[in-house]
């Protein structure tokens, strides 16, 4: 019994250990150019939607300022500054992707602009599973070099039909149905709450937190190429 | 023997989770929330909410000793702008600059125009067009 018992431990550290096993990185290696041109200030462009909901570029703006502060940065208010762009009769980020960005140092001081884009907000159904998936890619880019700084893409898929414990099919079913019913926007937002701190996991810290420049060892899960290779593969043929 | 065990494994599975959350420097209160709820209803309730909860943080970031979180001041402060509280709101960029020189840039910009607001001499016909922060 004892025994048993110890195994069992062990075998519980092993799948917490391997949980951050599968191809990692550091943050240096892979975002080298933030460590050299050490941004202070993000603006947050209004979000590219790709995905199907027309109302999630609004929500989703909302969600994101907050985040980048704890991450040690300076964040332009989101209100104010999407305010005075759509004075300036910007409305839409798209037509800024390839465009050089030293306009936003000139305006509004920025060091960097924050390009992000929702691949996904949607509810799917399926006879036995049904799964809400909120999916953000985000993009830092120098408005003095306008090259990336850093990029990363958070997933959050929840399964509304199971994967629970306890409450049989029928209470499942019966939720699922509840929740199929209030698709109101409100139930997105905390999960791409979530999305956000996935993505900004990788993103090395600012000079407002504690860790700014002792982070270049901190691994963090290699998971971009993948998420990207399955998803930009149709959109780009 | 079991329970103790247990025990430990409750508590490394909760070492390990604490490792990812973000350190908490500011207090937001229900910033996000009450954001949210004004981008989603457009009216003068959620406006206002959302205005209350801007002086909520100020003043309860200030009671709790932690550094006002950035871009508060900057957003309360445009509020005011737009509200022709030209006055508060010179006041509130002021703050946001001094507190991240970051933002002194914009902030500076922000104060231009809302000292040409405070002017007497800006006709009510063209206030919106002349204080428009940009084409200044």
């Amino acid at each position: 019994m004892k025994k048993f018992a110890y195994l069992l431990f062990g075998i519980l550290i092993i799948a917490l250990m391997s949980a951050c096993a599968p191809a990692m990185n550091t943050k240096l290696s892979e975002f080298p150019m933030m460590y050299q041109e050490q941004p202070l200030s993000i603006l947050i462009l209004p979000p590219m939607n790709e995905s199907t909901a027309a109302d999630a570029k609004e929500y989703y703006s909302t969600t994101i300022q907050e985040p980048l502060a704890f991450y040690g940065y300076y964040t332009f208010p989101y209100p104010v500054t999407a305010d005075i762009l759509k004075m300036e009769g910007i409305y839409d980020t798209e037509l800024l992707v390839n465009l050089p960005l030293a306009k936003f140092k000139e305006y509004f001081g920025a060091d960097a602009v924050l390009f992000t884009t929702i691949k996904k907000w949607d509810l799917s159904y399926m006879i036995l599973a049904s799964t809400l998936t909120v999916s953000i890619d985000c993009q830092l880019k120098s408005t003095t070099s306008d090259q990336t700084l850093w990029e990363y893409t958070g997933t959050v898929v929840v399964d509304l039909s199971g994967g629970n414990t306890g409450g049989g099919v029928g209470g499942l079913i019966a939720k699922a149905i509840v929740t199929a019913i209030s698709t109101a926007m409100a139930d997105y937002v905390p999960y791409a709450r979530q999305a956000n701190y996935r993505a900004l996991s990788s993103l090395p810290y600012g000079k407002y937190h504690a860790q700014h420049n002792k982070d270049q060892q901190v691994q963090f899960i290699d998971q971009t190429p993948e998420e990207t290779k399955t998803d930009a593969e149709p959109l780009t043929k | 023997m079991k329970r103790r065990l247990l025990l430990l494994v409750v508590f490394l599975t909760s070492v390990f989770s604490a490792g990812c959350a973000p350190q908490q420097s500011y207090y937001f209160g229900n910033y996000s929330q009450t954001l949210y709820a004004s981008e989603k209803y457009q009216n003068e309730e959620a406006y206002v909410k959302h205005q209350q909860e801007l002086e909520r943080v100020i003043y309860e970031s200030e009671v709790r000793n932690l550094p006002i979180p950035p871009g508060i001041c900057a957003e309360l402060g445009y509020i005011n702008l737009k509200g022709n509280n030209s006055k508060e709101a010179i006041r509130l960029f002021q703050l946001e600059a001094q507190l991240y020189p970051e933002s002194k840039h914009l902030m500076d910009r922000l104060i231009q125009s809302a000292k040409a607001k405070e002017s007497p001499d800006a006709s009510e016909s063209d206030l919106s067009k002349s204080n428009d922060p940009v084409s200044q």
